[in-house]
């Protein structure tokens, strides 16, 4: 026996010991160490009374010890290193053992950074294992640790320490473990173990040290109390291992305090199974009521007696006095705790009827809630009868109106591209008929939707095949007399031309037809000859006397005893005879150059000067397109009927000289309506349009269908001019006024070289190279991509330099449905406006766009103010729609700019677009996201060649490579300070290539359409100062762009695609 | 007054020359230096001595300093200087440390009038 | 070195309230090389002080000097007639300086401007660490070298207690545990049985609590 205590006594025993914990309180109050004490009493074999746990200032472990061993617990005092030295140490430990403690736990104590004084100074004159050392040798080798001898009472004490099996390093723990038992320790207690597998790990090693052969082994454990408990130990207290199964079941439990104890009690289970552990040291931190149960469950409540807890200062009386205090205590606590419970049991039961209360109020707003729900439902739902009324009576009255109308199927007027039909009627053509199928497959969808029987969708269909004759087949047949005087030759009229392609009769008349076919036919004629019949006398009527003879040709071939058949054939057979017959003089009238006879109701003169106009244009047309034979004739024509017209002459002589055209119309002039109505009010107009009419020879002339006159019928028997040497772009317009043909004759380019033309002047004369470069700019990717920039020569000098990739249009597109574009404008997306994405797709497909800029104007905090978010999906769908080059273009406001293109980028990814405008206010941010991607930008700077710079050396710094930079110089249109870009844009060109500022070496993106349509001369309406609305902004737009290219514009943003089509023009027109 | 550092890299033009068109404000008082990393704390804390309200110091982009580091030294004692300033319980944000590429006065006319503003924002309240 | 770090400038001020001339004295020694009292940092405390007292209102004549040591005789003893009419001298030496003015100058107002804090190592511009308690009696022969008594919390003489926790220090997370490597330290060396060791009690008289120590060299005496 090395102190005779009762711990001492149960482990030499055998016994599976068991100790608890007793925290002393942070008070004087000795009844709570009392208290405790007690309810640990009988449970445990001994208790360690904590000394000051977590460097808190409590009530010394020697003072509360002995207060617990006055209640007949014994005491494990805990001693630790933080707070005493040597001396303080060991004169606590000579006072301890004198007054009946006889177990001391030695530690070396939780740093003071921990607990409520952290600026205390710790002490740590020695550690746990010197101190074990230390007092060892005070009981067994009756001396003080600096060697004197201790005379008299040396302590008893039966030594313990602590051990830590979770710390790290893992290995050198059970060496530690040994270390404090070579120092002295009988009894160690571990850190709370709850990684029983580690514990066990840990054990193995300590047996392979011999170590459980000379201590005793108690595990700690711990009933956590609740889950958050746990959590608090795993994640702040060092080397304490709380394991996820415990977690799980904690959270899992209905009771934790309940999982807490049957955890802890599976923990003893098991480590009771560990060989070398001779016992636990159950922790119950302030949860000593914990213990009994713990214990019980665990099945070790039955305790060895007690022996050798004998509380040395406790005379007899004191402990009568005790016992009579204690008596005392419980009773007054027992009252308290009555009455406590009395008024715990008022309290709920006024809180039973609180809650009843409440909840009946609340059932009732429930109720009154789900009535009004039903009341609204009931309105709903009418509502919705309601609407499907309407809807119904609304698809009624929507097949109603289809029935009576069925016009909206029947192919739109065709444009004037339709290829004019030859002079006699003949049999369809391939066209036609492809799309008479079409036509007849649409009837039957039609039929199928509107649920018409067969007699009526046949009736349907005759009537449109009808329509569909008058329109391309032939002349108008005038139907309702308020038309004006028809077209239709009389046999024995002159036929000048042949028959003149019409545009569309206007829509009362095509209603005015509508009636007649729709009436049922007469079952017993076989539906096929009536057709034939019936398309016979529409083409006889309206001329086409082959046409005619065909048709009733086939009837008869499935009836050959229809009369109306025979009689119609016959009359067509007269009709054409007698129309070949009139012809003939007409036409060797014309090849003569002698003017056709006037039309009735026409002013003679008129009529005279416009044949020498048109005579004069011809031959223009034809000397551009290289005949000039042709060209002669018919500048020759002109002067037969005016010998003193100038400009026939003029032509007659360069014709002759084989000089070509003296003004070659850069830009080319858009194509005019070449027939107008012969009022004098039309005649200056007819001026201007002179030196045009070359085009109009390409656009079959449109002819507004309310006032056909005679002279309608004039000209056009013309074989068409001879095609262009350059393939012509064929681009369809919808109809209209002003610009009637989008396509473009091309510039001749039959130009002998500048060296020939120069002659004997020698080159460096008129030469001059340049030294710099322009970048040279990748837009795009894919097939699709293209380059702009890369001259070594001003613009278009080709003799001078390289211009290696022709200048482009890309076509503006805004993100939403423009509010200011004039109709001549927006005519030619109306059918997309408001589809972004289709109307891309459109300028690609039909108008041969070879880039789109998508103009985020929605984005525009002072307009629409449309979401980053919105905006960025319209520009994905763009994106998407089409395979050409984008240029992203922002509404102007540097900071909507910055999170509108950012969130555009984000989503469209490794697409390659073109980012702009970037400014000064937001080139760092745009800059950066463009560099992420590589995408090109669009520096965009007022108009001034300084500033253009330093954005474009801002943005080198920032890592934006120059061949990565579009330059927006900001332009104006013409009218509108044309003259001030084009002078900048040259000094920013001229710079770049001979004066090696490299940092202006960047391409020009010139977005001038939007300039150009913003001007007031744009919209204003046609009149017979300005002119034509349409013309009128196509030229300013082709104008601005001409200046432009010529000023180094190597991407224009256009809008209207005849403009494009010139600049195109233009473009390959001279390099 | 506000006093302002620049490296002689940054601004190319004569202080002088800014004041006069207006740029920046006429109580800012620009010196030039070879090179911001010249600039040593006290000669920052020696100017709000000397009666400047603000600090402000320009120098090159911190990877393009001319002198490769000088002006991420700069940068450096400006924090130094405005600790200094914290513990006397003055607005760090009184010295300001800025960037400016080779020749940009841009940015030091910036600097300047944000300054001049922070000034005179502070006044206000008092 | 002797590592240091300059008081608050609060501090300072108010040190020196009241005073009319004062003599900001750097030292070329430890704290120059540690950044904290050398000639730059004397030139920083100057302008700092000047622009605390000027938006106090108050104004001091402030003079900056610089010794090569301010711990040997030659350098000080002079101040006995240089700094006598300052008001107060601020020593940004160590504390070593401050004492040895004092000593020396009888006459001179020393007053410390820096706190000496601890000898330490520079681990890079900027950062170090303590690595030395200058307990006087050196264990780092059983300890691989790393010493326990400086860079462990509790100075423990056997071992990691049970706060070390993945090589770290449970006072906290930056502090490494200086028993794990210590153990790794001798693990790799092939002395890690050493550890088994139970290292005595500490005698911590010569670690400063036997009182002021002094160090004698009888042959170089004069």
């Amino acid at each position: 026996m090395k102190a005779g205590s009762n711990l001492e006594n149960v482990l030499r025993s055998g016994a599976f010991a068991v100790t608890g914990e007793l925290g002393p309180p942070k008070s004087g109050d000795l009844g709570l160490v009392r208290k405790k004490a007690r309810i640990l009493k009988g449970h445990v074999d001994a208790v360690n009374i904590t000394d000051c746990q977590t460097a808190i200032v409590r009530m010394s472990s020697l003072t509360a010890g002995l207060a617990a061993l006055a209640e007949g617990v014994e005491p494990v005092m805990q001693m630790t290193c933080r707070d005493r030295n040597r001396i303080g140490m060991q004169a606590d430990i000579l006072g301890a053992a004198a007054l009946g403690i006889k177990n001391l736990l030695c530690l070396t104590g939780d740093h003071q950074k921990f607990g409520n004084h952290p600026q205390s100074k710790g002490v740590f004159d020695m550690d746990s294992i010197q101190l074990l050392q230390m007092v060892r040798g005070m009981r067994d080798d009756r001396a003080f640790q600096c060697g004197e001898e201790i005379k008299g009472n040396e302590p008893r004490l039966f030594l313990g320490c602590a051990a830590n099996p979770f710390a790290d390093p893992f290995e050198f723990r059970p060496v530690r473990l040994a270390k404090k038992v070579s120092a002295g320790a009988d009894f160690v207690q571990t850190q709370i173990i709850y990684n029983v597998e580690k514990f066990a790990r840990f054990m193995e090693m300590v047996r392979d040290l011999g170590v459980h052969e000379k201590c005793y082994i108690l595990a700690g454990v711990t009933p956590p109390k609740s889950l958050g408990m746990a959590r608090y130990m795993k994640k702040f207290v060092p080397g304490l291992d709380v394991t996820d199964d415990v977690l799980s079941r904690l959270s899992d439990a209905s009771d934790q305090r309940e999982e807490g104890i049957n955890i802890c009690v599976d923990i003893i289970k098991q480590v009771q199974d560990i060989p070398g552990v001779a016992g636990v040291h159950v922790m119950a931190i302030e949860w000593e009521e914990a213990v009994p149960e713990i214990v019980k469950r665990a099945g070790l409540s039955n305790r060895p007696d007690p022996k050798g807890i004998e509380p040395v200062l406790s005379s007899s009386q004191s402990i009568e006095k005790a016992v009579e205090d204690a008596r005392k205590e419980i009773r007054i606590e027992l009252e308290e705790e009555l009455e406590r419970a009395k008024t715990e049991a008022q309290a709920s039961r006024e809180l039973v009827i609180k809650e009843k209360e409440k909840i009946a109020s609340e059932i009732s707003d429930l109720k009154k809630q789900v009535e009004e729900a039903r009341t609204m439902a009931s309105r709903k739902e009418a509502e919705v009868q309601k609407l499907t009324a309407e809807i119904e009576m609304a698809k009624k009255e929507l097949e109603a109106k289809q029935a009576a109308a069925p016009s909206a199927p029947v192919p739109e007027p065709q444009p004037p591209a339709a290829p004019p039909v030859p002079g006699p009627a003949g049999p369809l053509t391939g066209r036609e008929q492809r799309v008479l199928e079409s036509l007849n497959l649409g009837l039957e969808a039609l039929k199928t939707v509107l649920g018409l029987d067969d007699t009526q969708f046949e009736a349907l269909r005759r009537f449109l095949e009808a329509e569909f004759m008058l329109q391309f087949g032939q002349a108008p047949v005038p139907v309702t007399p308020s038309a004006p005087a028809p077209p239709a030759p009389g046999p024995a009229e002159p036929q000048p031309a042949g028959p003149v392609p019409e545009a569309a009769p206007a829509p009362p008349e095509a209603e005015a037809l509508v009636e007649e076919p729709v009436k049922p036919e007469k079952p017993a004629r076989n539906k096929e000859v009536v057709n034939l019949v019936a398309k016979g006398n529409l083409a006889l009527h309206s001329g086409d006397y082959n046409g005619a003879i065909e048709a009733f040709e086939q009837a008869l071939g499935i009836d050959p005893e229809d009369a109306k058949a025979k009689a119609g054939l016959a009359e067509a057979k007269a009709a054409l005879e007698k129309a070949i017959s009139a012809v003939q003089p007409s036409e060797s009238e014309e090849s003569e150059g002698l003017l056709p006879p006037c039309p009735e109701g026409v002013d003679e003169t008129w009529w005279k000067e416009k044949w020498i106009i048109r005579y004069t244009a011809r031959g223009n047309v034809a000397m551009m397109n290289g005949d000039y034979e042709k060209a002669v004739v018919e500048f020759e024509k002109a002067l037969s009927l005016d010998p003193e017209n100038g400009k026939a002459k003029d032509g007659l002589n360069r014709a002759k000289n084989k000089e070509g055209i003296r003004i070659p119309e850069a830009a080319g002039a858009p194509s005019v309506e070449e027939e107008k109505t012969p009022e004098p009010a039309a005649a200056p107009a007819e001026e201007e349009e002179e030196e045009k009419e070359e085009e109009a020879e390409a656009a079959p002339a449109e002819e507004k269908p309310a006032k056909p006159e005679k002279a309608a019928e004039e000209e056009k028997k013309e074989k068409p001019a001879p095609e262009p040497k350059a393939p012509k772009v064929e681009i369809s317009a919808p109809a209209g006024e002003g610009v009637s043909d989008l396509s473009v004759t091309p510039l001749a380019k039959d130009e002998p070289p500048l060296s020939e033309r120069a002659g004997d002047i020698p080159e460096d004369v008129y030469m001059e190279s340049c030294s710099g470069m322009i970048q040279s700019v990748m837009l795009g990717d894919g097939e699709n991509a293209f380059s702009v920039g890369g001259e070594t020569a001003l613009p278009f000098y080709n003799f001078e330099g390289d211009m290696p990739n022709p200048p482009r249009v890309a076509f503006e597109v805004l993100d939403s449905e423009p509010e200011e574009w004039p109709d001549v404008l927006t005519k030619y997306f109306s059918d997309c406006l408001s589809d972004p994405a289709e109307w891309a797709r459109k300028c690609v497909e039909q108008y041969n766009a070879k880039s789109i800029c998508l103009s985020l104007v929605s984005t525009d905090p002072n307009g629409a103010d449309a979401s980053p978010a919105e905006a960025a999906e319209v520009a994905e769908r763009v994106v998407e729609a089409v395979d050409v080059p984008i240029i992203l273009w922002g509404c102007g406001n540097a900071e909507k700019d910055t999170e509108t293109l950012r969130e555009v980028t984000g989503r469209i990814g490794d697409k390659k677009v073109c980012l702009g405008p970037l400014s000064d206010a937001n080139y760092r941010t745009l800059g950066a996201t463009a560099m992420a991607f590589q995408y090109p930008v669009v520096a965009s700077t007022p108009i001034d060649v300084n500033l253009a710079k330093q954005l474009n050396i801002l943005l080198e710094n920032l890592g934006v490579h120059l061949d990565h930079i579009l330059m927006d110089p900001s332009i104006g249109a013409v009218g509108y300070g044309l003259e001030y870009t084009y002078s900048v844009m040259e000094r920013i060109r001229l710079a770049a290539l001979t004066q090696q500022d490299d940092k202006l070496s960047c391409p020009f993106i010139v977005n001038l359409g939007r300039e150009v349509w913003k001007a007031k001369e744009t919209r204003l309406p046609s009149d017979g100062m300005l002119g034509d609305q349409e013309r009128r902004g196509v030229l300013m737009e082709a104008i601005t762009a001409s200046a432009l290219l010529l000023a180094g514009g190597e991407l224009m943003v256009m809008r209207h695609p005849k403009a494009a089509a010139l600049a195109d023009a233009l473009v390959e027109g001279m390099l | 007054m506000i006093k302002g550092f620049c490296c002689n890299y940054t601004l190319s033009v004569e202080p002088e020359a800014l004041r006069s068109e207006g740029l920046i404000p006429e109580d800012v008082e620009i010196e030039r230096l070879p090179c911001t990393g010249r600039l040593e704390v006290p000669e920052i804390l020696d100017s709000f001595s000397e009666g400047a309200e603000a600090v402000f110091v320009v120098g090159c982009q911190l990877d393009k300093c001319h002198n490769l580091s000088g002006s991420r030294r700069a940068s450096k004692r400006v924090g130094q200087a405005r600790k200094i300033l914290e513990e006397l319980d003055m607005d760090p944000a009184l010295v300001e440390m800025f960037y400016a590429g080779r020749g940009e006065t841009e940015p030091v006319v910036e600097a300047a009038r944000l300054m001049a503003a922070r000034v005179s924002e502070q006044d206000q309240p008092g | 070195m002797i590592i240091a770090e300059r008081k608050t400038l609060k501090e300072l001020l108010g040190m020196i309230d009241g005073c009319s001339r004062v003599l900001i004295l750097g030292c070329r020694g430890c704290v120059a090389v540690c950044s904290a009292g050398g000639d730059k940092e004397v030139a920083i405390l100057a302008s700092a002080l000047k622009l605390g007292l000027t938006r106090r209102g108050k104004k001091i004549d402030i003079e900056q000097r610089t010794l090569v040591r301010q711990c040997d005789p030659e350098y000080i003893d002079p101040l006995n007639q240089d700094a006598a009419d300052f008001d107060a001298v601020l020593s940004m030496a160590c504390g070593v300086g401050v004492n040895f003015i004092a000593d020396r100058c009888d006459k001179v107002n020393v007053l410390p401007a820096l706190d000496t804090t601890f000898y330490g190592a520079n681990l890079s511009s900027g950062e170090w660490k303590e690595m030395c308690a200058g307990c006087g009696a050196c264990v780092l022969h059983l300890t691989g070298g790393l010493c326990p008594v400086a860079r462990c919390a509790k100075s423990l003489s056997n071992g990691p207690c049970g706060g070390s926790q993945g090589g770290r220090c449970e006072i906290h997370p930056d502090v490494a545990c200086i028993w794990q490597q210590i153990y790794d330290k001798l693990s790799g060396l092939n002395r890690s049985d050493e550890m088994k060791n139970i290292m005595p009690i500490r005698d911590w008289t010569s670690a400063g609590h036997g009182g002021p120590r002094r160090r004698i060299r009888e042959d170089l005496l004069p």
